[in-house]
């Protein structure tokens, strides 16, 4: 964790919270837009400022399908939603899609550090689905042909 | 508090509990057991396992009984068919992917799981799938501690006990759902308290003891009741042997006060018993100075030669306050009825007028004080020491009654501690100037209320101010206190081993008892003793100026500093040292060890070769805790008895056995005893011990007065040169007395012996935890390991006083209040 980030999470996301354990979120959610994920180091300097033990960083971390505890991702993270409703639309074609696109396996990273792909429970557009995020965007009602758009835009 | 009462039915039966009370507890009072599994006693409801479902009428769904409370005229069932079909219900969930390998499994025999599968399981699983198992090994994750996650069924108590008793919190439930586990930091290798509660409390067979491993089935040991032996806080244990090897200690819930707690020491510590490195016969020195067996008769033989020769003025003896009452007893005994001298000791560390003065503020004479009611006091003071690492279980039971009951804790002390993360107020005082900070408790009350009272005149010429330069509490912090001692219903005060150690404060402790007896009313003080029996050791009467119970002995002897003066005068014939390595422990090493180079003839009595022994005339084995049977006083002065687990092996001796022949070769009326007798004497001649019955009861009040207590009120700060460190002692987290460094899972927590200073010093320095420094002074240098402690000040170092070869009495000086060192960096040459 840089200087900047202590700075920030110290200046900006503390004086939003009663109690300084409640910005654990706040705070792993910035350090993780670093690198894209978190590393045992940055676990526990936000445990010391925050209070904290780093386990209980590392137990929310490992809650949130959000943060990439000790595993790197690479420039896009795609999370396919695999829960109810995205099922039943297609979501699961749309991941064996998306593995074949990038010729890779549900939880690898591709070779030039680009794609990580994982799939993560209901990601609350059930409306829209079936659904994938990428980093902070959803991309949602997919078919076949948008995921090869979307994908073909990132590359 | 809520003081109302409720009264509500349980399958029927009416029953009427404290307002507040949860179904489950009611339940239990009505003679229902309700089944559970992240339920436990003194942790946070967490309501999670669903075991202790219930019903209730009116209600549609099935309730927890184990975080619900009870309310008017409840009508609760709790072993309707639909109860009953649920809780089987869970069970069958809890079993779909527990790998049931209880013929490997530590807990098998002993398990929550196999227990209420057998109670209330299905006879029969429904679930045809294979089962995910999804940890192919188990996690060491310390040296005491490994986990089988596979097994776990997600209660937390583990998670819980770690926060809220121990106040560690380094366990966490990391994953979700079915892929949660208990564990550390990325699994790795914990840095704790290694007490071992999170093993203690899991209910199956997923935290467990690493030392313990594929050891024994809970049905294959032999147990006894004893009593920890590592610090005053007496925690009752069961320890257990297969054939003859101790394997296991665990704490006693159904019948000890201390439930489920016990720290490392407790836990662990057992395993000196086993060591290869104990005295296993008489040694007497040859003159090239080696050791050679001989018997027990002639050893013997020789004491008895040499206390006859030595004659009554030229004879003394110290025992070990980790002694049993009977042994105690019988020592003092001894030594003014066969020796014929009132020259004995319980301590190499302290004076006798100091003890006096103590026993007297504390009120170690009176009655026992429940550690639990003094804990749930509105205010608790805790007074100068270490607490957390001196007496770890009190400061457990501070902490969940602290936590649970949001009462006030302050703490008073010169080094920082655990227990200060609980506490409302944490001030740092100056070393041995507890005197001065009570004096200004003293002067801050009487600022606020108007007290005539005897002794208080003197006060009104202090100035908060004035004392808060001298003991380093800033004096607003001094008047916060006060005023919440003012306002309290009740006051618990915990006083340490410093006061007796630097003879400081117990005049101005029992003038404030007073003071808040007149205002308050309600106050219970609590001595916190290091030694397992130092309490006993005093009401047994192994003092130079106290007979049995208190009572003022007729001839004073001389204490531990009268003893070795008087040996290095050449003054000396004859000392017994029995479990007391005064070498390792009398504050002036040099001195002390030139003295024992004088003594005519040395007999030391122990379990292990101390730093003593080697200095001895004869030296005879002992048994230890686990070996004999007897009684011990806590500092609460509870009364608990131990039973032996095993014989010594042998030629190992009782110090009862010892003594008992001793004296007979002497007088032929003193007679060989066995603990029985003694005990019954005891209760015919100690006062507060008559009533005594059981495994545990409050010994009574013996004398009336001890010591007569008059505050000087003057106060120095203790020398200290620029940049130099007062160095303060006691006992490890990891070890209690000198006996622990025997124990190989404890040493092996604790790497060796350590020096502890603050982080501002440590930046000062220039080093970090575990960097080596250079401690230095009175000629003598050790090369240490730093270990940082988080609220100690700057100048302020601590070095325990439990290792051989590393003796902290080296750098102290007696004839000065505290005693300082140097300490730099220390750099391999070339660095
Ligand atoms: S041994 Fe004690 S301090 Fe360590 S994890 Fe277990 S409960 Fe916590
Ligand atoms: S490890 Fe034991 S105590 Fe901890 S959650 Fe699992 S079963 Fe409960
Ligand atoms: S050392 Fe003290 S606190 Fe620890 S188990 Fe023994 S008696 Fe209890
Ligand atoms: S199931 Fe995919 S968004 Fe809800
Ligand atoms: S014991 Fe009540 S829910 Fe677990």
């Amino acid at each position: 964790m840089d200087e900047k980030t202590r700075r920030e999470i110290e200046g900006k996301i503390l004086p939003k919270y009663r109690t300084r354990r409640s910005a654990c979120m706040a705070s792993m959610q910035l350090v993780q837009r670093q690198k894209g994920y978190l590393t045992k180091e940055d676990m526990e300097e936000i445990a010391r400022l925050l209070d904290m033990e780093p386990v209980e960083v590392e137990a929310v971390g490992k809650f949130y399908t959000m943060y990439n505890v000790e595993r790197p991702v690479g420039r896009y993270h795609i999370q396919v939603c695999e829960n109810l409703s995205c099922s039943l639309m297609g979501g699961e074609h749309i991941l064996k899609h998306i593995e074949r696109l990038l010729g890779i396996k549900t939880g690898q990273t591709t070779g030039d550090k680009r794609f990580t792909l994982s799939v993560v429970q209901c990601l609350g557009s059930c409306g829209t689905a079936p659904v994938i995020q990428v980093n902070d965007d959803y991309y949602e009602n997919l078919t076949d042909k948008k995921v090869e758009e979307i994908l073909e835009r990132l590359k | 508090m809520t003081t109302g009462l409720v009264t509500l039915k349980i399958n029927g039966r009416e029953v009427t509990v404290r307002e507040g009370t949860l179904i489950l507890d009611a339940a239990k009072e009505a003679g229902f057991d309700i089944p559970t599994f992240c339920y436990q006693a003194n942790l946070s409801g967490l309501g999670s396992c669903r075991m202790c479902l219930v019903e209730i009428e009116g209600q549609r769904k099935l309730q927890p009984s184990c975080i619900t409370p009870v309310m008017p005229d409840m009508n609760v069932f709790t072993e309707t068919d639909t109860v009953k079909m649920t809780r089987s219900a869970m069970l069958e969930f809890l079993l779909s992917n527990h790998p049931l390998d209880c013929p490997v499994c530590d807990k098998g025999g002993e398990c929550e799981l196999q227990d209420l599968v057998y109670k209330h399981g299905p006879r029969k699983g429904r679930f045809a799938e294979d089962k995910v198992r999804h940890h192919d090994k188990d996690y060491i994750l310390s040296p005491v501690i490994v986990k089988n996650a596979n097994r776990c069924v997600q209660c937390m108590r583990c998670v819980r006990v770690c926060k809220e008793v121990v106040g560690r919190g380094v366990l966490g439930a990391v994953g979700r759902g079915v892929h949660q586990e208990e564990t550390s930091f990325l699994r790795t290798r914990l840095d704790c308290d290694h007490c071992g509660m999170c093993i203690e409390v899991c209910p199956v067979g997923s935290f467990m003891r690493l030392p313990y491993r594929y050891r024994a089935r809970p049905w294959d040991l032999v147990s006894a009741r004893s009593v920890c032996g590592y610090c005053a806080t007496g925690c009752r244990l069961t320890l257990e042997r297969r054939g003859d090897t101790v394997v296991r200690a665990i704490a006693n819930p159904e019948d000890g006060f201390n439930r489920k707690l016990l720290c490392a020491r407790g836990r662990f510590g057992y395993d000196v018993m086993n060591s290869e490195e104990r005295i296993k016969t008489p040694l007497v020195k040859e003159r090239d100075g080696s050791f050679r067996p001989v018997s027990w008769d002639r050893a013997l033989e020789l004491m008895k030669e040499a206390i006859l020769r030595a004659g009554p003025e030229r004879a003394a003896g110290v025992a070990s306050a980790t002694l049993t009452n009977e042994e105690l007893y019988l020592f003092q005994k001894f030594m003014r009825k066969v020796v014929g001298t009132a020259n004995m000791d319980s301590t190499s560390r302290w004076s006798a007028e100091s003890s006096l003065k103590f026993m007297e503020a504390a009120g170690i004479r009176g009655g026992g004080t429940s550690v639990y009611q003094c804990a749930e006091s509105d205010v608790v003071v805790v007074l100068g020491g270490q607490l957390s690492e001196e007496n770890p279980v009190t400061d457990y039971i501070l902490r969940y009654i602290n936590g649970a009951r949001r009462n006030t804790l302050v703490i008073a002390s010169p080094r920082g501690m655990k227990l200060d993360s609980s506490a409302q107020l944490s001030v740092r005082t100056v070393p041995a100037t507890t005197g001065a900070f009570i004096a200004a408790l003293l002067k801050a009350l009487v600022e606020k209320k108007e007290v005539s009272m005897e002794g208080m005149e003197a006060v009104k010429g202090l100035t908060v101010e004035e004392l808060s330069g001298v003991c380093g509490v800033n004096a607003d912090d001094i008047r916060w206190i006060a005023a919440r001692l003012l306002t309290a219903g009740s006051v618990g005060v915990l006083a340490g081993t410093d006061m007796l150690r630097y003879d400081d404060g117990a005049e101005e402790l029992a003038l404030l008892v007073r003071l808040l007896e007149n205002t308050v009313r309600d106050v219970r003080v609590l001595p916190l003793l290091d030694r397992a029996n130092q309490r006993g050791a005093w009401d047994m009467g192994v003092h130079p100026y106290l007979e049995p119970g208190y009572r003022p002995a007729q001839r004073r002897g001389h204490d531990v500093h009268g003893i070795v003066e008087l040996a290095d005068s050449g003054g000396l014939g004859f000392l017994y040292l029995l479990g007391e390595d005064v070498l390792g422990l009398y504050p002036d090493r040099a001195g002390v060890e030139r003295a024992l180079s004088r003594v005519g003839f040395l007999v030391v009595q122990d379990s292990f070769m101390t730093g003593s022994a080697p200095m001895a005339n004869l030296v005879l084995p002992m048994a230890m805790y686990g070996e004999k049977h007897g009684t011990m006083t806590n500092q609460e002065g509870r009364v608990q008895r131990m039973e032996a687990v095993r014989r010594p092996e042998g030629e190992v001796r009782t110090p009862l056995e010892t003594i008992g022949r001793a004296g007979n070769l002497i007088e032929k009326d003193f007679p060989v005893v066995r603990p029985g007798d003694v005990w019954k004497e005891i209760q015919k001649q100690v006062p507060g011990y008559g009533e005594v019955r059981g495994m545990e009861a409050f010994k009574g009040a013996s004398a009336d007065q001890v010591a007569e207590l008059k505050p000087s009120f003057s106060y120095a700060v203790p020398e200290r040169a620029e940049g130099e460190f007062w160095l303060l002692t006691g006992n490890h987290l990891f070890h209690g007395a000198r006996l622990s460094q025997h124990s190989g899972i404890l040493r092996e927590l604790l790497g060796g012996c350590v020096v502890e200073i603050g982080s501002t010093a440590a930046q000062r320095l220039g080093v970090g935890e575990g960097d080596m420094v250079e401690v230095e002074a009175r000629g003598y240098r050790e090369r240490l390991p730093v270990r940082i402690r988080e609220g100690t000040p700057d100048g302020v170092a601590f070095m325990p006083e439990n290792f051989d070869g590393k003796d902290a009495n080296r750098f102290f000086d007696k004839d000065r209040v505290v005693s300082t060192v140097r300490i730099r960096p220390y750099k391999k040459q070339g660095e």
